[in-house]
C-alpha cells in the first residue's frame, strides 16, 4: 500500500473546518439586513474582506465601510491585535459579531463568499498576494506599491488579465477631479504637444533592508514572523523590523524606496498624462536634484524634488508647446493661462480621498470593467520608477525596451530586473 | 557575534542595515563595473567569495549573496550552490543563482533539486522556474508525482513558465490522466499556453487552452483557459465568447465580460474582427432579454459593447442601442442610453431628446447626460436648431443642453432669457452664465443687476459668478460689475460678492470703496471679503480702514485680515515685520496683539526679532513677547550652526 502523500496545510483545510471560521448568529438583526434605510440588501452587497490593515489600511477601510454596497465579511493578519482591532471596527459598523478573521491569507482567499479583498500589507507583500488572490477569483484593492521590480509588475499585469480580475492600484489621484483635469488637459492637447512632465519622487535614495540582530521570536499566534516575512529573503525576528511594515521591503532588490514613495502616484498621472502609453525608454541617474527619463517619443519624465509650486504633496506639472499646468494633493490647480478652464468648474478636493476610487473599483466589480488604477496602468507606471532606480542605484543611464522590457545591452542592469522569493512562494502560477 | 546597526536615513524613515565593509560599496558605489564574463574572478568577486568561505555572521553573507547578484559571475556558483541545504540562507543564495547568467548556475539548480527535499526543494524548483531552463524538464516531470505535494506544484507551475511545447505537453498529459494537483497543472499549463502563443506556436497553445478548458478543474482555471482559447483563435474565439457570455455561472460570464473587452479591441485594433464580436455580443443581448440570465446581465453587456465602441460605433452597433435604449428592462434601458452617449453621433440626438423628456426621472436624467458628452458640432447643430420651435415644455431641456455643452448661442438664448415661462427664463440665465464671453457679459450683469424677481434673482447671480469668474481681463470685469453697483443695483451686495471672486486690483478698489461707503450692508459684506482676499495688495486697503475713525464695528474684523496677510503670505521679512509693528500699533485687544507674536515667532528672522522685543512693551503681552523673543533666538541660533 502506497504511503500516503504528504499533505500540505492547505489540503487539510479543504477538508477540515478552517481555523477562525465559525461565526455566530448575529443576535440582533439590523435594519440594513432588511433593506431598510435606503441600504442595499446583503444579498446585493459586495463582499470585502481586509488584509494587512494597519494604519494606511485602515484609512481604506473606512472608505470602504461608507459605501452602501459593501459587506466586510474578514480580516486577515499575522499580528493578533491587528486581526481583534479591525474586527472591532468592522463589526461595530454593521452592528454585528460576524467579522471572521484569519491568520493565514490563504485561508481567507479559499472563503467562497469572499467577493473582492482590500491588500495593505505593505510593499513586501503587495504584489505576490495580489497574484494570489486573482488566482482565487477576488477582485483586488491594492495599496501601492504594488510591485518591487520590473518582472513582477508584467507578471502582476499578465495575472490580472489572465484571471480577468478587477485590479485597483491604491494611487487614487485619478479618481481625483483636479487632478484628472489637469491630464485631461495634457492627453487632449490642450497644452499643445507634451514635452515634459513632472513628477516628485518623495526621496531618491535607493536602500535595503537588512537583517537584523536576532531576537527571541514571539509566539506564532501573536505576531507570524515567517507569514511576515513571506516573500522576503529570511532572517531572524526583530521587533523593528515587524514595526515597520510600512518601508520593510519596499522596492525589494538591490534598489528598494527610491522614487517609489510619491513616485508611484506622481508617475501614474504623468503616465495618464500622455495617454497611459509604454513608459519612458531612457533614465539618467540625477544631476542638479533631477532625475530624468525619456520616452521614445522624446517627451521627457522628470522626477525633481524641488522648484514646486506649493500646491500640497504628490505634486504634478505637464508642460506643453502651448501651455502647462501644476497640480497637487490641495486639491488646486495652477494653469498657465485661464482660458485652459474654457469655463469649465472643476471642484478641488483637498487631502487625497480614496473614497472616489473605491466607489471606481466597486463599480468595476459589478461592471467588470477597468477601473482607473486598473493593472495595465500600474505596471507601465511602477516600471517606469523600477527602471528610474536602477539608473539611481547604478549612477549611469540606461535603456529599456519597452517591448522585450528588457534593458538593451546592459547586463547588469538586467540584472536588477527581478528578485527571487523566498521559498516557498513564487509569482505567476 | 553580532551584528552592527547603522542608520541610513532616508527621508522621513530611518532603515537600520546590517555593517559590512563592503556594504558601503553598496550603498555609495556610484561606479559598479560591467561584469566582465571572461575565465578570470575580479577581484571584487574575489572578495565577496571569502566572505562566503569565512567564519562570518549570516548576516553578512546574505548581504553578500545580494552583492554577487550584481557582481557574480560563474565562478560564484559553487559556493552559492552550497547553501541552497542552508535554512537561513538558501533563499538569499537563489538572489543570486537566479540574476547570473550562465549554464552554470542552471546545472547546479538542478543538482541541488536532486537531493533537496520540503521547502528548500520548493524554492530551489521556482528558481528554475524563473530561469527556465530547459534542460531541467525532465527532472520537473519527474517531480509533478513527488509525494510532497506542495513540490509537485512547484514543478507544474516551473513548467509552465518554461513554456515549451514539451513542458506543455506533459502538464497537459499530466492533467488527463487526473492528476491530484490538477489545479496547480491547469493554471501552468494556461501559462504555458501563454508562452507558445506568445512565440507564435499557435496551434500547441490552443491544444493546452483546450485541455484545462475541457477538464475536470475549477470554473476559475476553465474560465481563465476559455479567455486564452478565445483570444488565440480570434474570430473562431467568437462561438466561444458567446458561450461564456451566455452561461448561468457569474465566474464565467465575468470572464466573458472581461474577454470581449480584449478581443478585437483596443489599439491596432483589426475592424473585421471588432465587428463580428459586436454582432455577437448583440446577440447575446437579445437572448439575454428573454432568458434566464435576465435582464441584469443584458445591461453589463450592452457596457460592454460601449466600451468596445468608444468615440464611434457602426450603424448596427449605435441601432442596437437605440433599440435597447428604446423599450425593455429598466437596466437595460438605462445602460444603452449611457452607451449613446459613449459611442453616439449626431444622428442619435433626436431619440435622446425623446428620452429626455419622458416622465421617468432617471431616463431622461440620463438621456441629458448622453447628450451633453456627444462629440461634435453637428452634435451643436441639432440642438441648437430645435430652440426656435420647440415649446416652453421642452425648452427648459434644450437651454440646459446648450449651457453645459457650452455651445456659443447667446444670441438665441438672450430672447430666451425674456420668455413668459419661469422654467425657461432660468434655464436660459443659467446657459448664459455657462456661455457668454467677455464682449457679452453686460448681458448677464442686466441679468443680475435687476432681476425680475427673488427667483430669478438667485439664478441670474449664479450665473454672472460662473461667467466672471473665467473672464481673462479681471479688470475689466470687475469694472463692469462695480458699474452696476455704482448704479444703484438692489442686489448690490450680492453683485459685490461676485467682484471678490474676481480679483485682482479693480475688483479690489471696488471692495475698498464699498467698505467705506457707509452703507452698512454693503460695508459688511466688503470687509468681509477683504479678510480673506488672496493678494498682499490688500493689506494697506485693510489696515486703512482698521485704523480709520468710520471703521467702527468692522475694526477688529479688517485688523484680523491685515493681521492674516501678515502671516500667510509669502514676502520679505522686513515688510512682514512692518506689517508686525503696524498691527501692533493697531491692535485694540490683547487677543489681535498675540496673533501678531505668533507670527514673529513663525517667521524667526533679525527683523521679527526686533519687533518681538519692541512688544514686550506692549500692554497685555509682556509674557508672550518675552516668550517669542527666546523661541527666535533660539531659532537663528540653531540656523546658524554648522
Amino acid at each position: 500500500m502506497a504511503a500516503p502523500r504528504a499533505r500540505t496545510r492547505r489540503a487539510f483545510l479543504r477538508t477540515g473546518l478552517a481555523a477562525g471560521s465559525l461565526a455566530g448568529a448575529p443576535m440582533v438583526i439590523p435594519s440594513s439586513a432588511l433593506g431598510l434605510d435606503g441600504a442595499v440588501p446583503p444579498s446585493e452587497r459586495i463582499r470585502v474582506a481586509g488584509i494587512g490593515i494597519g494604519r494606511r489600511g485602515e484609512y481604506d477601510l473606512g472608505c470602504f465601510l461608507q459605501q452602501p454596497d459593501v459587506q466586510f465579511v474578514a480580516v486577515c493578519d499575522v499580528k493578533e491585535g491587528r486581526r481583534s482591532a479591525v474586527k472591532g471596527i468592522v463589526d461595530k459598523h454593521h452592528g454585528t459579531a460576524d467579522c471572521r478573521t484569519y491568520r493565514d491569507f490563504r485561508e481567507l482567499l479559499d472563503q467562497k463568499d469572499v467577493d473582492a479583498v482590500l491588500i495593505a500589507t505593505g510593499p513586501n507583500w503587495h504584489g505576490l498576494m495580489a497574484m494570489l488572490a486573482a488566482k482565487a477569483g477576488k477582485d483586488i484593492y491594492c495599496e501601492k506599491p504594488c510591485t518591487k521590480n520590473i518582472a513582477e509588475s508584467l507578471i502582476l499585469r499578465d495575472t490580472m488579465r489572465r484571471c480577468g480580475t478587477v485590479f485597483q492600484a491604491g494611487t487614487q489621484r485619478r479618481n481625483l477631479p483636479h487632478y484628472a483635469f489637469a491630464c485631461e488637459l495634457a492627453r487632449t492637447g490642450r497644452l499643445g504637444r507634451v514635452q515634459r512632465v513632472f513628477a516628485h519622487p518623495g526621496g531618491m535614495r535607493a536602500e535595503t533592508s537588512g537583517w537584523l540582530a536576532e531576537e527571541p521570536a514571539p509566539d506564532p499566534a501573536a505576531a507570524d514572523w515567517d507569514m511576515y516575512l513571506g516573500p522576503a529573503a529570511w532572517r531572524p525576528f526583530h521587533a523593528q523590523t515587524l514595526a515597520d511594515g510600512f518601508n520593510f521591503e519596499k522596492g525589494g532588490g538591490l534598489v528598494g524606496g527610491g522614487v517609489l514613495e510619491w513616485g508611484s502616484h506622481c508617475v501614474d498621472l504623468c503616465q495618464w498624462a500622455v495617454n497611459d502609453g509604454p513608459p519612458p525608454v531612457d533614465y539618467a541617474p540625477p544631476v542638479d536634484g533631477q532625475l530624468v527619463c525619456r520616452y521614445a517619443n522624446g517627451a521627457e519624465l522628470i522626477f525633481r524634488e524641488k522648484d514646486w509650486i506649493p500646491l500640497g504633496s504628490c505634486p504634478v506639472r505637464f508642460e506643453g508647446e502651448t501651455g502647462w499646468v501644476e497640480a497637487g494633493d490641495s486639491g488646486k490647480l495652477v494653469l498657465s493661462s485661464p482660458e485652459l478652464m474654457a469655463g469649465r468648474k472643476v471642484e478641488e478636493i483637498g487631502g487625497y480621498p480614496a473614497t472616489f476610487h473605491v466607489r471606481d473599483f466597486l463599480d468595476c466589480c459589478r461592471t467588470r470593467g477597468k477601473p482607473k488604477g486598473n493593472a495595465d496602468a500600474a505596471c507601465n507606471a511602477h516600471i517606469a520608477c523600477h527602471a528610474a532606480n536602477v539608473a539611481l542605484f547604478l549612477g549611469r543611464p540606461v535603456r529599456l525596451d519597452t517591448e522585450t522590457w528588457r534593458f538593451v545591452n546592459d547586463a547588469e542592469a538586467g540584472r536588477l530586473r527581478s528578485e527571487s522569493l523566498r521559498e516557498p512562494w513564487r509569482l505567476g502560477s | 557575534m553580532k551584528a552592527k546597526g547603522r542608520l541610513v536615513s532616508c527621508g522621513r524613515h530611518a532603515v537600520r542595515a546590517a555593517i559590512v565593509p563592503l556594504l558601503v560599496a553598496l550603498v555609495c558605489d556610484a561606479a559598479i563595473n560591467a561584469r566582465a564574463e571572461g575565465p578570470a574572478v575580479a577581484p571584487q568577486e574575489q572578495a565577496l567569495l571569502a566572505v562566503l568561505r569565512s567564519e562570518t555572521p549570516e548576516s553578512e553573507k546574505a548581504i553578500t549573496c545580494k552583492r554577487l547578484a550584481i557582481q557574480g559571475s560563474p565562478a560564484a556558483v559553487g559556493d552559492l550552490a552550497a547553501l541552497l541545504a542552508n535554512e537561513r540562507l538558501a533563499s538569499w543564495a537563489r538572489i543570486a543563482l537566479e540574476a547570473i547568467p550562465g549554464p552554470e548556475a542552471d546545472a547546479a539548480l538542478r543538482k541541488a533539486a536532486e537531493t533537496l527535499s520540503g521547502r528548500l526543494l520548493v524554492g530551489t524548483i521556482n528558481s528554475i522556474g524563473v530561469r527556465r531552463d530547459t534542460a531541467a524538464v525532465g527532472l520537473l516531470e519527474g517531480r509533478l508525482a513527488d509525494g510532497d505535494a506542495d513540490v509537485a506544484v512547484a514543478a507544474a507551475a516551473a513548467l509552465g513558465s518554461i513554456g515549451t511545447p514539451e513542458a506543455a505537453a506533459i502538464l497537459v498529459r499530466s492533467l488527463a490522466a487526473g492528476s491530484p494537483d490538477r489545479e496547480a497543472v491547469a493554471l501552468a499549463s494556461v501559462v504555458a499556453a501563454e508562452r507558445l502563443l506568445a512565440a507564435g506556436r499557435r496551434d500547441e497553445a490552443l491544444a493546452a487552452f483546450d485541455a484545462v478548458w475541457r477538464a475536470d478543474v475549477s470554473e476559475q482555471r476553465r474560465a481563465e483557459a476559455a479567455r486564452g482559447a478565445i483570444l488565440a483563435r480570434g474570430e473562431a474565439g467568437i462561438p466561444l465568447l458567446v458561450e461564456l457570455v451566455k452561461a448561468p455561472s457569474k465566474r464565467l460570464f465575468n470572464m466573458g465580460l472581461s474577454t470581449a473587452r480584449e478581443l478585437g479591441a483596443g489599439t491596432g485594433r483589426d475592424a473585421g474582427l471588432a465587428e463580428k464580436v459586436d454582432l455577437a455580443l448583440l446577440g447575446a443581448i437579445a437572448a439575454g432579454s428573454s432568458a434566464a440570465t435576465g435582464a441584469g446581465r443584458a445591461a453589463l453587456v450592452i457596457d460592454v459593447l460601449a466600451d468596445r465602441n468608444a468615440g464611434g460605433a457602426g450603424k448596427a452597433v449605435q441601432a442596437a442601442l437605440v433599440d435597447a435604449a428604446s423599450a425593455g428592462p429598466a437596466a437595460n434601458r438605462l445602460a444603452a442610453i449611457r452607451g449613446l452617449g459613449r459611442v453616439g453621433d449626431a444622428a442619435v440626438v433626436p431619440r435622446l431628446l425623446v428620452f429626455a423628456a419622458e416622465p421617468e426621472p432617471t431616463v431622461a436624467a440620463a438621456a441629458i447626460d448622453a447628450v451633453v458628452v456627444l462629440p461634435g458640432a453637428a452634435v451643436d447643430r441639432e440642438i441648437t436648431s430645435r430652440l426656435a420651435t420647440a415649446d416652453a415644455k421642452a425648452l427648459p431641456a434644450l437651454i440646459g443642453l446648450v449651457g453645459r455643452r457650452r455651445i456659443p448661442a447667446v444670441a438665441e438664448i438672450v430672447p430666451l432669457a425674456g420668455h413668459g415661462d419661469a422654467a425657461v427664463r432660468q434655464a436660459a440665465i443659467r446657459a448664459l452664465g455657462a456661455t457668454v464671453d467677455a464682449g457679452q457679459l453686460d448681458v448677464l450683469v442686466r441679468l443680475a443687476a435687476n432681476p425680475r424677481d427673488d427667483a430669478e434673482a438667485d439664478v441670474a447671480t449664479a450665473a454672472l459668478a460662473e461667467a466672471a469668474v473665467r473672464m481673462a481681463d479681471r479688470d475689466a470685469c470687475a469694472g463692469k460689475i462695480a458699474a452696476a453697483i455704482d448704479a444703484g443695483s438692489p442686489r448690490k451686495n450680492a453683485l459685490l460678492a461676485i467682484v471678490g471672486e474676481v480679483g485682482g486690483p479693480r475688483a479690489l478698489a471696488a471692495v475698498a470703496a464699498a467698505a467705506r461707503s457707509g452703507d452698512p450692508a454693503l460695508a459688511d459684506v466688503a470687509t468681509r471679503l477683504l479678510g480673506k482676499w488672496m493678494t498682499p495688495d490688500a493689506a494697506d486697503v485693510l489696515l486703512a480702514l482698521a485704523t480709520s475713525d468710520a471703521a467702527g464695528s468692522y475694526r477688529g474684523r479688517t485688523l484680523k485680515g491685515y493681521i492674516r496677510i501678515a502671516r500667510q503670505f509669502v514676502m520679505p521679512e522686513a515688510e512682514r515685520a512692518a506689517m508686525c509693528r503696524k498691527a501692533l500699533a493697531a491692535a485694540g485687544d490683547a487677543a489681535d496683539r498675540k496673533a501678531v507674536i505668533e507670527i514673529l515667532v513663525r517667521y524667526p528672522h533679525a527683523e521679527t526679532l526686533a519687533v518681538a522685543k519692541e512688544a514686550v512693551a506692549a500692554p497685555g503681552i509682556e509674557a508672550e513677547a518675552k516668550a517669542a523673543v527666546a523661541a527666535i533666538e533660539a531659532k537663528l541660533a540653531g540656523a546658524a550652526k554648522p
